[in-house]
């Protein structure tokens, strides 16, 4: 094992680095193979720093975080190297040294807040735990004015009362606050964060990300940021990793690495992302799969992938050096690095150019004062009490061909409106209408022809479709119950479908679990369009997917709406990826349609303050210009009220910044303020064009 | 009414119907009976006259439905009928018997939750290892092993081998007559918790190791807390949850179990007073504690409800 040199800078308690990896190796074992998840990790980290580790999924960002606390998974284990913490090999520290360690000098947040709180112990006793363990001294009494005073300082409103209550009873973004109040309660030096705003709507994220952030400047802590989200990463560090199957590939200080990356797998994720591509333009992709790290690859791990290896690529590894680098902290592992001068202004954002006006269809599908209300029932307990409101009336037209992208936060009903959409809801109120004609009133023989017509495609893919079928009957399936052709013209349909879709026949003997996540929802496409649809509702179809397979699945969507003469209901909480594939836009609140008008008008003169909010709380993967301060402060506060007792008015008034007397007695009608097909449902809608705006 | 007492009111009168529902089958049974319950009590010998006799007797020649008004307005009063055999009021044999099975019946499953938990615990945390495995194959050979047969063994081994035990529980009159001769207490009761625990046990391990892998658990080691405060302080409170709906619908056959236990230690609870009464055919007795069965089935499943809510803070908070 060769030792990477350069990190040997650490004295144990001098002035060097608070945390030094070198050379960390990982192995996961399983019952039938062993991942080389770490092959030779090295970073290090100076005391009060922050620092990002991305990477796609699978690439050892999250192994990496987890290691330093000896926190791997079951069959997870270090096999080399050393994590130097206060002079300490935490590699090599025995359990109660770890114990030590955790959660008093290093505290740690995780993604998921709904699972990583304990269900059943009151957030008080989960937030004072810490002290507890790691500060004998002190007395429970004390220790529960500590954590109170903690959660005053998450941000969390009535932390008196709230110590009290236990986790399902508090929102998302409220339990991921107390998740980062259990972490440094013992005020740390160092906070690992683990995607913590990856489960969360786009302004909670940004409220997280805000507090995060203060927090480490008061408490003067160094900070690990672990995400995929490039976005994320560009506003919230000094320093990037970028981590590339088990390997870091190249890092830098963050303004580097987003103005000149080097690695050509730095600079293909970065041209991959939608916010870089002008709106309407393929985007680029990167061709197949991350290594599956089993066996360990030889040459540099990005070669099959990457458009310039060469045959030394494919031979040795490429060292991690800082090649005539200007800063010896710009390092990064590639033979055919881009070239010094290049990248920076050709890639960045170009304004999207005016869209050549969308032949206007006629139109396929109208809503007309929509209303869908949930009996809100209480498991064992309760009879019916009350309703929530998901649907509250919302009128829109998505014409023949178009792509109608649908933004909102979780809980805005944007999904239920796509399952009536689809015909899997009844509508409570109002009507659909598909050419003119309302399905809820066509006889069943009728009603069975339609369903043919509008096709669903889901998140999750596999948990969309049986486990035990294999894809030649999941796909042969709609046209079996449909009753179109023989058997012989079923399979060769199916064959066309995949040969569309860019999967080979031969999946049609496979199960859905042996695909990949973007194999997946190439399969979950193909099902949508097995009975030659006029309209796909498609629900956050690559949310669940990294920036490169995304790229390839969008692509593919674009490609095929063009050659298929598509409609797409594209609904998702992306406004990066909608801005990208739509041609009109909607945003929902609270069950109300707020906003929709053609996309490029919309992100660029938004009417409605909640899409103005949203917009500008984008966190787009781009450095500010030198001197130019952090984001500042999300726009919009607070969070999203209960669609079980939504305001009176406008519902969008409690979080609104101009809101007045009006808005509570008033539901605001549509108005056009914009002219042209731009709606807007507000009493005070902005007029001024945004700046500067990229998304 | 608010929360937990409303719906604690509304689970009682659930309960209250579905044991309106118990006396109309036991009333049903007590008529499917060959030849009528005359025949069953008379016997073979009875003559034409004697039934009829019986039958005007007992009211069993009038319409069903007056029958089973009857029998319903009897079984508000208390009056279970009377024993054919033992020649006294079914309520009073219950009211001698039931607390006796109730005793053992709730021994033996402290006992065996006092082991199984524990146990499961350790399995889980040696999960894969070489004592996981001999637990394993011990609870799978417990739980596979018919009551009377264990018992037999017990007799054998600790009253007869190593004559240390007796083989026959106590007769005493009264609870405190039982509890005044522990030593007799000790085979019947070992003997009923041994399938418990095996039961039990294997449900604590799973629940255990269901809970180990939720990412809570994570959370407590980044804490820096220790393995063992973590199954004590988060794991476990948790793990009973399961183990809690377990425990409320297993109640009834806990019941059914003491029957083979009492007859086989000759213990005078409810099981063996069954036992006895299938044996002379006596109806009433039969009918009496089947209804009492029922009731413990009810009684177990609002148990459940309670323990659910008591354990878990989610299920309150819906109240």
């Amino acid at each position: 094992m060769t030792a990477d040199n350069t990190t040997d800078k650490t004295g144990p308690h001098g002035e060097g680095p608070l945390l030094t990896i070198e050379d960390l190796r990982v192995d996961i074992a399983s019952r039938e193979r062993t991942v080389h998840a770490l092959d030779g990790v090295s970073l290090s980290l100076a005391p009060g720093e922050a620092l990002g580790i991305v990477g796609e999924s699978g690439s050892g960002k999250t192994m990496t975080a987890l290691s330093v606390l000896g926190l791997l998974p079951p069959g997870g284990e270090i096999t080399g190297g050393r994590v130097l913490f206060d002079g300490r090999d935490l590699a090599a520290a025995p359990a109660p040294v770890l114990q030590d360690v955790r959660g008093d000098t290093i505290g740690m947040v995780f993604q998921d807040p709904l699972t990583s709180l304990n269900p059943t112990m009151t957030i008080g006793a989960q937030v004072a735990e810490p002290l507890l363990l790691h500060r004998p001294g002190i007395g429970r009494k004390e220790a529960w004015s500590r954590a109170e005073e903690m959660l005053r300082l998450v941000g969390m409103p009535q932390p008196a009362e709230r110590m009290k209550v236990y986790p399902h009873q508090l929102s998302g973004g409220m339990r991921q606050r107390v998740a980062i109040a259990m972490a440094l309660v013992c005020e740390p030096k160092l906070l690992i964060a683990d995607e913590p705003t990856t489960a969360l709507d786009v302004t909670t994220q940004h409220q997280i990300l805000e507090l995060v952030d203060d927090l480490r400047s008061r408490l003067g802590m160094a900070l690990i940021l672990v995400t995929h989200d490039l976005g994320v990463i560009a506003h919230r560090v000094d320093r990037v990793a970028v981590m590339y199957a088990g390997k870091v590939a190249e890092q830098a200080s963050v303004r580097d690495l987003f103005e000149r990356p080097r690695h050509r797998y730095t600079e293909a994720l970065f041209s991959a992302l939608p916010e870089r591509a002008a709106a309407g333009a393929e985007l680029h992709t990167i061709p197949g799969l991350p290594p599956g790290l089993v066996t360990r690859p030889t040459g540099c791990r990005f070669a099959p992938r990457c458009a310039f290896a060469t045959d030394e690529c494919r031979a040795g590894e490429p060292p991690l050096t800082d090649a005539g680098e200007p800063s010896a902290e710009h390092r990064f592992a590639c033979f055919h690095p881009v070239p010094d001068e290049a990248a920076s202004d050709e890639d960045v954002v170009r304004p999207a150019p005016a869209l050549p006006a969308a032949a206007p269809g006629d139109v396929l599908l109208e809503l007309d004062a929509l209303v869908k209300e949930f009996p809100l029932k209480g498991g064992a307990f309760a009879r019916s009490r009350g309703t929530v409101s998901a649907v509250g009336g919302v009128s829109l037209t998505i014409r023949r061909g178009e792509t109608f992208g649908m933004v909102g936060e979780s809980g805005c009903g944007k999904t239920t409106l796509g399952r009536i959409v689809a015909g899997l809801e009844e509508p409570t109120a109002g009507a659909v209408r598909f050419e003119g004609a309302d399905p809820s009133r066509m006889s069943r023989a009728e009603r069975r022809a339609h369903r043919r017509r509008v096709q669903l495609m889901f998140q999750d893919s596999t948990a969309a479709m049986d486990p035990r079928m294999r894809v030649g009957e999941i796909l042969r399936e709609p046209l079996v119950i449909q009753g179109v052709g023989d058997r012989t013209e079923q399979e060769e349909r199916v064959a066309g479908l995949l040969d569309a879709v860019g999967l080979p026949r031969g999946a049609v003997h496979r199960y859905p679990h042996e695909f990949s996540g973007g194999q997946r929802q190439r399969l979950g496409l193909a099902r949508a369009l097995t009975l030659s649809p006029d309209l796909v509702v498609a629900d956050e179809p690559v949310s669940a997917l990294d920036v490169s397979v995304q790229a390839q699945i969008l692509n593919l969507m674009r490609e095929l709406q063009r050659e298929r003469g598509l409609t797409y209901l594209f609904i998702s909480h992306d406004l990066a990826v909608v801005r990208h594939l739509a041609d009109t836009v909607g945003v929902m609140y609270l069950g109300r349609l707020v906003e929709a008008g053609p996309a490029e008008q919309v992100y660029a003169r938004p009417l409605h303050p909640y899409t103005r909010g949203l917009l500008d709380t984008v966190n787009l993967p781009v450095v500010a210009a030198e001197g130019t301060a952090k984001p500042g402060p999300s726009p919009l506060k607070g969070e999203t009220p209960s669609a079980a007792r939504p305001p009176s008015g406008c519902r969008f008034r409690t979080r609104c910044p101009l809101a007045q007397d009006v808005c509570a007695t008033t539901e605001p009608e549509v108005s056009t303020p914009n002219g042209g097909a731009h709606q807007v449902a507000c009493h005070f809608p902005s007029a001024s064009p945004r700046l500067a705006s990229s998304v | 009414m608010t929360g937990f007492t409303g719906f604690l009111v509304k689970r009682i009168l659930q309960a209250v119907v579905v044991l309106f529902l118990v006396s109309i089958i036991v009333f049903v049974l007590l008529h499917l009976l060959p030849g009528g319950p005359a025949r069953a009590i008379l016997g073979p010998k009875g003559t034409p006259q004697q039934i009829e006799h019986f039958n005007h007797q007992q009211g069993y020649d009038r319409s069903l439905p007056t029958q089973y008004l009857m029998y319903l307005k009897r079984l508000l009063t208390g009056d279970l009928g009377e024993s054919f055999k033992l020649n006294s009021p079914v309520l009073d044999l219950l009211r001698q018997r039931l607390p006796k099975t109730l005793l053992l019946t709730v021994l033996s499953t402290v006992l065996a939750v006092v082991i199984a938990v524990p146990l499961g615990l350790l399995q889980a945390v040696r999960r894969g290892k070489a004592s996981d495995y001999a637990l394993t194959g011990l609870t799978f050979l417990l739980y596979a092993t018919p009551v009377f047969f264990l018992g037999l063994i017990m007799i054998i081994l600790f009253a007869q081998v190593m004559p240390i035990l007796p083989a026959e529980a106590p007769q005493g009159e009264t609870i405190a007559d039982l509890l005044g001769d522990v030593t007799g207490l000790i085979l019947p009761v070992v003997t009923m918790a041994f399938g418990i625990i095996a039961m039990f046990s294997r449900y604590m391990r799973s629940a255990v190791l269901d809970n180990l892998t939720e990412e809570y658990v994570r959370t407590a080691m980044a804490k820096g807390q220790s393995s063992r405060r973590i199954m004590g302080r988060h794991v476990l409170r948790n793990a009973l949850i399961p183990l809690a709906t377990l425990l409320g619908l297993y109640l009834p056959t806990l019941f059914s179990g003491a029957l083979v236990v009492e007859s086989m230690f000759n213990y005078p609870g409810m099981g063996l007073l069954f036992w006895n009464a299938a044996q002379g055919s006596d109806f009433p007795v039969l009918l009496g504690v089947t209804l009492v069965v029922g009731v413990a089935t009810v009684v177990g499943s609002l148990l459940t409800d309670i323990l659910y809510a008591v354990l878990d803070p989610r299920i309150r908070s819906v109240a």
